[in-house]
């Protein structure tokens, strides 16, 4: 059963900036990533889910209710993490997060304190005082302390340092395996692809595809960086048979689709002092898989 | 229809800044009462004599001497509208216009409340804000003067004229809450909010300070609340009161039905 729902969304802002003809949906129980650059139409897709926006032309809906006209209703059951983590200016952290129970109108201290202590949140300081990791893990106690059914995390972890990612990541998986129906829109392949069923891409407005985190990471082709002893074994071993290198100075960026038995071969026969894996962008990967400007 | 949560924050919000009005009218409603004196020539009555256009400008004309007029005319000429309507400016922009701007309303929508609740719940606490300020003020007069002058205020009337300025000061504060609903942008919203009613003041000003510009009494709301029309118990003083109130409602209303349908990028 589809949860989430989008139809032919359009909203147009004129000078092609808006999102047009969106369509897509989430199934229940699925993790679904929403990648796009910044300006995409990210943003303005989830306000349209969280009923802040009227569609223009087509339609949304959280489990067959619509996001416009039944927005309170479908709120019951659904955390949120904006993307802007802006709150009321003079409460603590501990008051805001009382503030929001009361007005949610539920039980105090439901699943609160646990996840405040697992992301080792003090929140008796000042909000206005608080670093931009610890608004957003003030952001992420907020979205799931009242266990809804449905998760809109837009950015979710940005702010949070390393550690503080993984435990997130951790809090999806267990989430997923209660059977939670989450969008997230990341631009960290690492999050998605531990979490995500499948993930989606929209540039410039417009949908540019959707698929599975299997089928991506099957034809994800994978960069390494190795570094050599000198400029020449550098030219040297970009010319054995490895697809894709590009010479710097003395190291060798080479680019390698699935098994990487070849690049290993190859290495042992030469002086390497390194060997680096820069992270990649989903979108990289993406734009990789779809062929560039697709 | 209506958070009580929601409320009592607004209202916790609030406080400080009603506290601080409060205070600057007490000075005011004492200090002005003391000047009363029933027998001698008033000191303002001798500023209103030798200066009337400048004085009235604000409202303020040599009385009669009874001490309702001098309240009307030193107090509920300039004082009561000016601070409670800046207060009206600054409470209706927080309520609304600054958690779009700043984007922090999404928290008050992305939870089991109607937008029609928080835009009704926000527009309460200003009412609120603006009734406590009033009736702060009805109780001061009447309190100060029982105390300085026993048995010189008409009660009946002092009160009638405070109906009125309510009246005045809901419809004010009606003009910045929609004001705070369309615009998104809380300085455009704080502009105008503010801008509306000074304007209006102005005129009011002119229209007071002579015959050349009298006619533009017509173009104020100002003018709908008219104190001395009030004393002398004028039938059409008091249905203009019915009116602003009727506007205010209105207003209100309009308000919280352009919040409701209104697109939020927040």
């Amino acid at each position: 059963m589809n949860v989430i729902e989008i139809k032919e969304l359009t909203r147009n802002y004129g000078n092609d900036r808006g999102v047009f003809d969106v369509s897509f949906s989430v199934k229940e129980g699925e993790v679904f990533g929403f990648l796009g650059p910044n300006g995409a139409g990210k943003t303005t897709t989830i306000r349209h889910l969280m009923g802040f926006l009227k569609p223009q032309k087509g339609s949304c809906t959280i489990a067959g209710r619509d996001c416009w006209k039944e927005s309170a209703r479908i709120q019951e059951q659904l955390g949120y993490i904006p993307g802007e983590m802006e709150f009321f200016s003079d409460m603590t952290g501990q008051e805001f997060l009382i503030f929001l129970e009361k007005y949610r109108g539920i039980k105090a201290n439901g699943r609160k304190n646990e996840l405040l202590e697992r992301f080792e949140l003090d929140a008796k300081g000042k909000l206005k005082k608080m670093s931009k990791g610890m608004k957003q893990k003030v952001g992420i106690v907020a979205a799931f302390m009242h266990d809804p059914q449905v998760l809109i995390l837009d950015e979710p972890t940005s702010g949070l340092d390393p550690l503080m990612q993984n435990r997130f990541i951790n809090l999806i998986l267990e989430e997923k395996k209660r059977d939670k129906t989450i969008l997230m829109s990341s631009h960290m392949f690492e999050e998605v692809e531990r979490t995500c069923h499948r993930v989606c891409i929209i540039k410039n407005g417009r949908l540019a595809a959707v698929d599975s985190v299997d089928a991506l990471k099957a034809t994800q082709v994978r960069k390494y960086i190795i570094t050599l002893d000198s400029p020449d074994s550098a030219v040297a071993f970009a010319k054995e048979e490895l697809r894709e290198t590009v010479v710097s100075g003395s190291s060798v960026t080479v680019g390698i689709k699935g098994d990487i038995k070849d690049l290993i071969a190859v290495m042992a026969r030469y002086p390497v002092t390194n060997i680096k894996t820069p992270g990649q962008s989903l979108e990289e990967v993406f734009m990789q898989y779809y062929g560039g400007d697709k | 229809m209506f958070s009580p949560i929601l409320f009592k924050q607004g209202m916790k919000e609030s406080w400080r800044l009603l506290f601080i009005f409060g205070a600057v009218l007490a000075m005011y409603f004492i200090i002005i009462i003391y000047m009363f004196d029933p027998k001698l020539s008033h000191v303002f009555d001798e500023y209103a004599k030798a200066m009337p256009q400048m004085m009235s400008m604000f409202g303020m004309k040599s009385t009669s001497g009874s001490l309702i007029e001098f309240l009307a005319s030193y107090l509920y000429g300039f004082i009561i509208p000016v601070l409670p309507m800046v207060f009206a400016i600054l409470c209706a922009n927080r309520l609304i216009a600054r958690h779009v701007d700043r984007g922090s309303m999404s928290y008050l929508l992305s939870a089991p409340v109607k937008r029609v609740s928080v835009a009704v719940t926000q527009a309460m606490v200003l009412v609120t804000g603006i009734v406590l300020l009033v009736a702060f003020s009805t109780v001061l007069g009447i309190v100060t003067s029982e105390f300085l002058f026993k048995g010189d205020l008409d009660k009946e009337g002092f009160i009638m004229i405070n109906i009125g300025a309510l009246s005045m000061l809901l419809f004010i504060a009606g003009i910045c809450f929609i004001c705070s609903c369309i615009f998104s942008d809380a300085k455009k919203a704080a502009a105008l909010g503010a801008g509306i009613p000074s304007l209006m003041y102005i005129i009011q000003m002119l229209a007071n300070a002579g015959e050349k510009f009298e006619d533009l009494k017509y173009a104020t709301f100002f003018t709908l609340f008219d104190p001395d029309g009030i004393i002398k118990e004028d039938t059409f003083a008091y249905v203009q009161i019915v009116i602003l109130f009727a506007g205010a409602l209105l207003l209100f209303a309009a308000a919280v039905i352009v919040f409701r349908k209104k697109d939020l990028h927040i």
